[in-house]
C-alpha cells in the first residue's frame, strides 16, 4: 500500500529470523566454555532474541502493508516440494492473506514485547539463555503455523508449538508440579490432535491435496461430499479444542501457568492457544460448506466453554489461574463466533484479546515479581506501591470487560451481535459471560491492589533466591524494572486504541482471505445489544466492588450460603480428578494396561513356557547321551549349520555322484512329489 | 562390493576370536575397523544405487546346484528396499561396537560374535535366494544366543533360550513354506518367484503364506507372539539391544515386504484385514503395557513392540504409500530406538540401576545425556522435524482408506507414546535432584559421542528432509506397489 511489494525471501525471513535467533543462542550455550564465548557470551541471549524479533516485526509490518494492498486476498507465493513418494506429494509454501497478515502482526508484536519483558523478569534466572532459546523456537514455530500454505505444514508447526509449550511450561523442571503440568499440556492437546491427524489424513485420501486454499476452494464449490466434510471439520474441531483449551480438553491450560509468566502471556494466552481459533478461521469456507450441524456444534462448544471457564475464574485465588480461566472463556467466545458464522468477529476478538490479555499477564507477573506469590489473598494494597502496574492492569481489565471505548468493547460486541442475529440462547450465554468477566477481573483488582498488604510470600513461588536477594518482601514491595514497565505501557496503549481498527476496515481486510461470495462484512453496531452488554459489564464491576471492596455481602457470606456450589467450583467441577484419577490412573493404568500385562504374563507366557518345558523334557532325555552343557549344545548347533552348508557345497561339487549316488535325481524326484503339477496325471 | 560387506565383519570376527584375553584393547579396535569399513561400503552402495533404474543392482551370483528342475544359487544384490536396511545395519554395527568399548569379559569372543551377527543379518538383507535367506536367518540366532546368554544380565539364559525357541518355532514353518513355494515355482530365486508368482502348490497357498508370515511376525514382533522381545531386551547387553531393536526386528518387516507379499500377492491382499487387525492390536497392546513398565530398558523394549505395529499397519494397507510408510518406519525406528537403548545404557553405566523409581532429577547430573534422551524420546513419539513423524504420517495416509479403524488405533498409539515417553522423562530427568546421584559425572567419552552422533544425525536429517530416504524407498516399493494396484483394480 505504502511500500513496494516485499520480496518472497524476506517473508520467509519473518519465520526464519527467530529460528536463526534460536540457532545463535544454542551455539552460545554450547560454546560457553570455549573461546567463542568472548565474542558470543551466553548472557546476551536476551539481546540476540530481541534483535531477531525486531527484524521479524519490521518484515511482518511490511508484509501487512503488502497484504493491505492486495485487499487481504492471497498474494500467491511459490510452493516447494518437500517429499514425494508415489501419489504422496508434499509441498511447502507461504500463504499470505488478510488473515495470516494480521496474525503475523499479532505474533511478532507480542513476541517483541514479551521478550523485552522477559529480559527484566528472567534477569536473574540461572537458565536465562535457555529461556530465550526456547522462546525463539516457540516464536518460529508459531509463525510457521500461521504462514503455512499447506495443512500438513501447518500441522508440523502445530506440533512444534506444542513441543515448545511443553519445554516452556516445564522450564523449571525440577519442580514436580511444573514437570507434571508440562506433560499434561502436551498429552491433553495431543489427545485433541488425534482428530486433527485423522482430518489431515482423511482430506488427503479424498482430495489428494494438502493445500489449504485448494481444500477450501473444493469445499466451497461443492466438490467434497457432506460426510467427508463433516468428518474433516469435526477433526479440526477436536484439534482446535485441544490447542485452544475448549471443553472437555480445557483442563491443561490452568496447570500450564506453572511456566514463567512471560511464557503464560505469549504461549498460553495471546498466540498458541489462539491457534485453534486460527485453524477454524483458516478453514472457515470449508466449515461453512459442511452440514450446518457442524457449525452449531462448534458454536455450542465455544459458548459452553466460555461460561464454564468464567464460573471457575470467579473463585480461583491464584491471579494467573484467574487469567488462565479467563483466557479459556475468551477463546470460547472466539470459537463460538466461528460457529455462528462470525469469522471477522472471531479474528477481531483474537486480535484485541492477544494484546490486553498479555498486558494482564505482565501485570500479574509484575505483582508476583514484587510479592513472591501468585496467591491474591497474600497480596492487597499494591495500588500505591506499584502505580504503573496498577494503572495498566486496570486498563487491561476494563478492556477485557468490554467498557467503551477500549479495544475489548468493540470486538466483544461484534461477537454478541453475531449471536443476537443467529442464536438468542448463545447471545444470552455470551452476555452472562460478559457480566462474569467484569466481575472476576475486578475481584482480582480489588483483592490485589486495594485493602491492606498481606505480606506476600517470603519463601517465594519460584526463583525465590532471586527475589530474596532483591529484598523485595514485606514493606519493600517496589515497582518492576523498566524492561517490564515499557511493554506494559505499550500494551495498555494497544488495549485502548486497537478497537478503532474496526473503523479502519479491519473486517473487510480479514475477509479478503475468504472467497468473494462470502465477503459481506460491514461494520455496524446495534444500540440494544451494545447497551445491554455495557450495563452488564458495569454491573459486574459494581458487584465486584460490593463484595470485595465494601464486603456487602462479603465473599465469606456467599460461600456459606452456597457451600455446595462453592465447593464444586473450587474443585473445578472435578474434571482433573475425573481425567487423572478416573481415566488415566484407574481406566488406563490399572484397567486396560494391567489387563493387557496380565494376559501377557498369565496367558501367553504359560503357553510359551509350556512349549519350552516340553523341549526341555526332550533335552533331559537327550541328556542321557549328552553332557547337558550349554557349550555342547551350541557346538552341536554349529556342527549342524556347518553340515548343512557343507552339504550344499558337497552337492554342488558333484562329489557324491562321483561315488555313484545320483543326488540330483533324488532331489529332483522329491521335488516332483511336492509339485502339484506333477501330481496331476498326464493327459 | 556386496560380498565385501558380507565378509568383512566375518573376517574381523575371526581375527578377534583368536585374540588372547590379555589383548582385549586390540579386539575392539579391530572390530571398530572392520565395522567402519563395512559401514563405508554401505554408504557407498546406498549413494551409488541408481534409484531411477531401480531393480536389483550390484548382483553377484554363484551357482550351487543346477538341475533341469531347479537351481540353488548363492546370490547377493541390493535394491531400493534393501539399500536402506544395509545402510542401517552398517551404521548400527559401528554404534554397537562403540558402546561395547568397556566390555571386559572375554572381549575377543564378544566382538567376534557381534561381528558374526552383522554378517548374518547382512546375508538376510542381501540374499536373492529363499534357501540362502533361510540359512542366514538361522545363522543370526547363534550369535544372538551366545551374546545374550553369556554377556547379558538377569535371567539371561532363560531369555536367550526363549528368544531361540520362539524364532526356531517360527522359522521351521518358514522353511517348509519356502520348500513348497520353490517346488511349485520351480525355483528358489526370489526375483523369479516375484516376477511370476506361484498360483498353485501342494497345499493351499494360504497355508504357505501364513507359515512364512509366522516367522516374520514373531520377528517383528506382533501380538500375540511378542513376549520374547521384552525378556531378550531386558537381559541383553546394551549393544545387543541396539542390534536387536535396530536391525533384527527389521528382518521381519523386510521379509514381509521382500518375500511374503511379493511372492504370494493375492493371498497377501486377501489377508490385509487380518494383518491390519493384528497391527492395531499390537500398537495399542504394546503402548498400554509400556505405560506400566518400571524398568527403563523393558519400557523401551515394549515401546518397540508398539512401534513395529506401524510397520505391519503400513504393509496391511497394500498400497504404495502404506508400503513406503512401513519401509520408512523400519529405518527410522532402527535409529530412534537404537539411540534410546544407547541412552538407557548411558544412564545405567553411571547409575547402575534401571529402575525408574530410583531416579529423579537426573537432568541436573547428566545434562548432556538428558538432552539427548529427550530428543530421542521426542523422535519416538513422532515429533515433526524428526524422522519418526514422516514414517508414521506416511503409514496413516496409506492405511486410512483401507483400514480406518486400525488407523485410528494407530493414531491413538501416538498419544500413548507421548504418554509413556514424557512420563518417563518426567520421572527420570525432571523433578528434584536426589542426593545419591550427586557424585555422577556427565563426562562423555569420545566413543559415546560418536555413537550418539551416528544415530542423531540420520534422525534429524531424515526428519527435516525425508526425500533423501524417499527416493530409495520409492524405487524399492515400486514393483510390489504395481502388483498390488493391479490387484486392486481387479477387485
Amino acid at each position: 500500500m505504502f511500500l513496494p511489494d516485499i520480496p518472497e525471501f524476506l517473508i520467509w525471513l519473518i519465520y526464519l529470523a527467530p529460528l536463526g535467533s534460536a540457532g545463535v543462542i544454542a551455539v552460545s550455550i554450547f560454546a560457553r566454555r570455549t573461546r567463542l564465548a568472548n565474542v558470543l557470551p551466553e548472557n546476551r541471549a536476551g539481546n540476540i532474541a530481541i534483535v531477531f524479533a525486531v527484524l521479524s516485526w519490521v518484515l511482518g509490518l511490511w508484509t501487512l502493508d503488502m497484504s493491505i494492498g492486495h485487499h487481504g486476498a492471497d498474494i500467491g507465493l511459490g510452493e516447494y516440494l518437500w517429499l514425494s513418494i508415489f501419489d504422496l506429494q508434499i509441498s511447502f509454501g507461504l500463504g499470505i492473506d488478510g488473515l495470516s497478515a494480521v496474525m503475523i502482526f499479532v505474533v511478532t508484536s507480542i513476541a517483541l514485547l514479551v521478550q523485552l519483558y522477559s529480559m527484566g523478569y528472567m534477569e536473574h534466572d540461572p537458565a536465562y539463555s535457555r529461556f530465550f532459546l526456547f522462546m525463539s523456537l516457540f516464536v518460529a514455530s508459531m509463525l510457521g503455523l500461521i504462514m503455512a500454505s499447506s495443512l500438513l505444514q501447518l500441522f508440523i508447526h502445530w506440533e512444534l508449538v506444542g513441543l515448545t509449550s511443553y519445554l516452556l511450561i516445564g522450564f523449571w523442571f525440577d519442580r514436580p508440579s511444573a514437570a507434571a503440568a508440562a506433560k499434561k499440556a502436551f498429552i491433553v492437546t495431543r489427545f485433541g490432535d488425534i482428530g486433527l491427524v485423522l482430518a489431515v489424513t482423511l482430506i488427503w485420501a479424498k482430495t489428494g491435496t494438502f493445500s489449504i486454499s485448494e481444500i477450501n476452494e473444493m469445499a466451497h464449490v461443492g466438490l467434497i461430499s457432506a460426510p467427508i466434510l463433516t468428518g474433516f471439520t469435526i477433526g479440526l474441531l477436536a484439534g482446535a479444542a485441544g490447542k485452544s483449551a475448549q471443553f472437555p480438553l480445557h483442563f491443561w491450560l490452568p496447570d500450564a501457568m506453572e511456566g514463567p509468566t512471560p511464557v503464560s502471556s505469549i504461549v498460553h494466552s495471546a498466540t498458541m492457544v489462539a491457534a485453534g481459533v486460527y485453524l477454524l478461521a483458516r478453514f472457515f469456507p470449508t466449515i461453512e460448506a459442511a452440514p450446518a450441524s457442524v457449525s452449531t456444534a462448534i458454536a455450542y462448544v465455544g459458548g459452553f466453554t466460555a461460561i464454564f471457564a468464567a464460573s471457575m475464574a470467579l473463585v480461583v485465588t491464584d491471579i494467573k489461574r484467574v487469567l488462565a480461566y479467563s483466557t479459556i472463556s475468551q477463546l470460547g467466545y472466539m470459537v463460538m463466533a466461528i460457529g455462528l458464522g462470525g469469522y471477522v468477529a472471531a479474528i477481531f476478538h483474537l486480535f484485541t484479546h492477544a494484546f490486553f490479555k498479555s498486558l494482564l499477564f505482565w501485570g500479574a507477573g509484575s505483582v508476583s515479581h514484587a510479592t513472591g506469590t501468585f496467591e491474591m489473598p497474600k497480596m492487597g494494597g499494591l495500588r500505591t506501591k506499584m502505580p504503573l502496574t496498577f494503572l495498566t492492569f486496570v486498563i487491561g481489565s476494563l478492556s477485557l470487560s468490554g467498557i467503551f471505548p477500549l479495544a475489548g468493547f468493540w470486538s466483544k460486541d461484534e461477537i454478541l451481535l453475531e449471536a443476537w442475529h443467529v442464536d438468542k440462547l448463545l447471545w444470552l450465554v455470551g452476555t452472562i459471560v460478559a457480566f462474569m468477566t467484569a466481575l472476576y477481573m475486578f475481584r482480582v483488582i480489588f483483592m490485589t491492589f486495594f485493602g491492606e498488604y498481606k505480606g506476600g510470600d517470603p519463601s517465594g513461588v519460584h526463583h525465590s533466591s532471586e527475589d530474596e536477594a532483591h529484598g523485595n518482601y514485606q514493606g519493600h514491595v517496589t515497582e518492576s524494572p523498566p524492561a517490564m514497565g515499557v511493554p506494559m505501557l505499550i500494551g495498555s496503549v494497544a488495549a485502548v486504541i486497537l478497537g478503532f481498527a474496526a473503523l479502519l476496515h479491519f473486517g473487510e481486510f480479514v475477509e479478503g482471505a475468504l472467497p468473494k461470495e462470502m465477503q459481506h462484512f460491514h461494520f455496524h453496531m446495534d444500540s440494544f445489544v451494545l447497551t445491554i452488554s455495557t450495563i452488564v459489564a458495569l454491573g459486574g464491576i459494581g458487584t465486584a466492588a460490593a463484595i470485595y471492596l465494601a464486603n456487602q455481602p462479603s465473599s465469606a457470606v456467599i460461600q456459606d450460603r452456597f457451600p455446595r456450589a462453592h465447593n464444586i467450583l473450587r474443585r473445578l467441577y472435578y474434571v482433573n480428578e475425573f481425567a487423572e484419577t478416573g481415566v488415566v490412573r484407574m481406566a488406563l493404568l490399572n484397567g486396560v494396561a494391567r489387563g493387557a500385562e496380565a494376559v501377557d504374563q498369565r496367558v501367553i507366557e504359560p503357553v510359551v513356557n509350556g512349549v519350552g518345558s516340553g523341549t526341555k523334557l526332550l533335552g533331559e532325555a537327550l541328556r542321557r547321551t549328552e553332557t547337558g552343557q550349554l557349550q555342547s549344545y551350541t557346538s552341536l548347533y554349529m556342527v549342524g549349520v556347518v553340515a548343512v552348508a557343507g552339504g550344499f557345497l558337497v552337492l554342488s561339487g558333484d562329489m557324491l555322484s562321483s561315488i555313484g549316488i545320483d543326488v540330483h535325481a533324488i532331489i529332483d524326484y522329491s521335488f516332483k512329489l511336492l509339485n502339484p503339477k506333477n501330481l496331476i496325471p498326464p493327459k | 562390493m556386496l560380498a565385501a560387506f558380507l565378509l568383512l565383519p566375518l573376517a574381523g570376527g575371526l581375527l578377534t576370536a583368536f585374540l588372547p584375553d590379555s589383548r582385549k584393547g586390540e579386539a575392539r579396535w579391530i572390530a571398530l575397523f572392520f565395522t567402519s569399513l563395512a559401514f563405508l561400503i554401505s554408504i557407498i552402495m546406498y549413494v551409488m544405487y541408481d534409484n531411477t533404474a531401480g531393480g536389483l543392482q550390484y548382483v553377484e551370483t554363484t551357482e550351487w546346484i543346477s538341475t533341469d528342475l531347479f537351481t540353488l544359487s548363492f546370490g547377493l544384490g541390493i535394491d531400493g528396499l534393501s539399500a536402506p536396511m544395509i545402510l542401517l545395519l552398517g551404521l548400527l554395527s559401528v554404534v554397537a561396537v562403540l558402546i561395547s568399548w568397556n566390555i571386559s569379559e572375554k572381549t575377543g569372543q564378544y566382538f567376534s560374535w557381534l561381528l558374526l551377527l552383522e554378517s548374518a543379518v547382512a546375508g538376510v538383507f542381501l540374499s536373492l535366494d529363499l534357501i540362502q535367506f533361510f540359512l542366514f536367518w538361522e545363522l543370526e540366532l547363534l550369535p544372538m544366543f551366545m551374546l545374550i546368554s553369556r554377556w547379558g544380565t538377569g535371567r539371561k539364559l532363560y531369555s536367550a533360550t526363549k528368544f531361540l525357541l520362539y524364532t526356531l518355532a517360527g522359522s521351521a514353518l518358514m522353511l517348509a513354506g519356502f520348500l513348497l513355494l520353490g517346488a511349485a515355482g520351480g525355483s528358489f530365486d526370489i526375483q523369479t518367484l516375484t516376477d511370476s508368482p506361484v498360483t498353485d502348490a501342494a497345499i493351499p497357498l494360504g497355508f504357505i503364506f501364513w507359515s512364512i508370515m509366522l516367522a516374520f511376525l514373531v520377528k517383528l514382533p506382533i501380538f500375540p507372539v511378542h513376549t520374547w522381545l521384552p525378556d531378550a531386551h531386558t537381559d541383553a547387553p546394551t549393544a545387543v539391544s541396539v542390534m536387536l531393536a535396530g536391525v533384527l526386528l527389521k528382518m521381519g518387516g523386510y521379509g514381509i515386504l521382500r518375500i511374503a507379499v511379493p511372492l504370494l500377492p493375492e493371498v497377501a491382499y486377501d489377508s490385509q484385514t487380518i494383518l491390519a487387525t493384528l497391527a492395531g492390536i499390537t500398537i495399542i497392546w504394546g503402548g498400554v503395557i509400556t505405560l506400566r513398565q518400571t524398568d527403563l530398558k523393558r519400557l523401551i523394549a515394549y515401546s518397540s513392540v508398539s512401534h513395529m505395529g506401524y510397520v505391519l499397519l503400513g504393509v496391511s494397507a497394500m498400497n504404495s504409500v502404506g508400503f513406503s510408510g512401513a519401509a520408512f518406519q523400519m529405518f527410522t525406528h532402527g535409529t530412534i530406538t537404537g539411540l534410546l537403548f544407547v541412552m538407557v545404557g548411558y544412564v545405567y553405566e553411571r547409575t547402575h540401576t534401571r529402575q525408574i523409581s530410583e531416579m529423579s532429577g537426573l537432568m541436573h547430573h547428566l545434562p548432556k545425556g538428558g538432552v539427548i534422551m529427550v530428543i530421542a524420546g521426542l523422535a519416538s513419539l513422532g515429533l515433526p522435524g524428526l524422522s519418526g513423524f514422516v514414517a508414521e504420517i506416511t503409514v496413516f495416509l496409506g492405511a486410512l482408506e483401507p483400514h480406518p479403524v486400525a488407523t485410528i488405533l494407530g493414531v491413538l498409539g501416538v498419544v500413548l507414546s507421548s504418554g509413556y515417553i514424557l512420563w518417563t522423562v518426567q520421572r527420570v530427568f525432571q523433578g528434584p535432584p536426589r542426593r545419591e546421584w550427586e557424585h555422577l559425572r556427565d563426562s562423555t567419552s569420545w566413543y559415546e559421542w560418536l555413537a550418539v552422533a551416528a544415530l542423531l544425525i540420520p534422525i534429524v536429517l531424515f526428519g527435516i528432509y525425508p526425500a533423501l530416504l524417499a527416493e530409495s524407498i520409492e524405487s524399492g516399493i515400486l514393483p510390489i506397489a504395481q502388483v498390488m494396484e493391479a490387484l486392486e483394480e481387479l477387485v
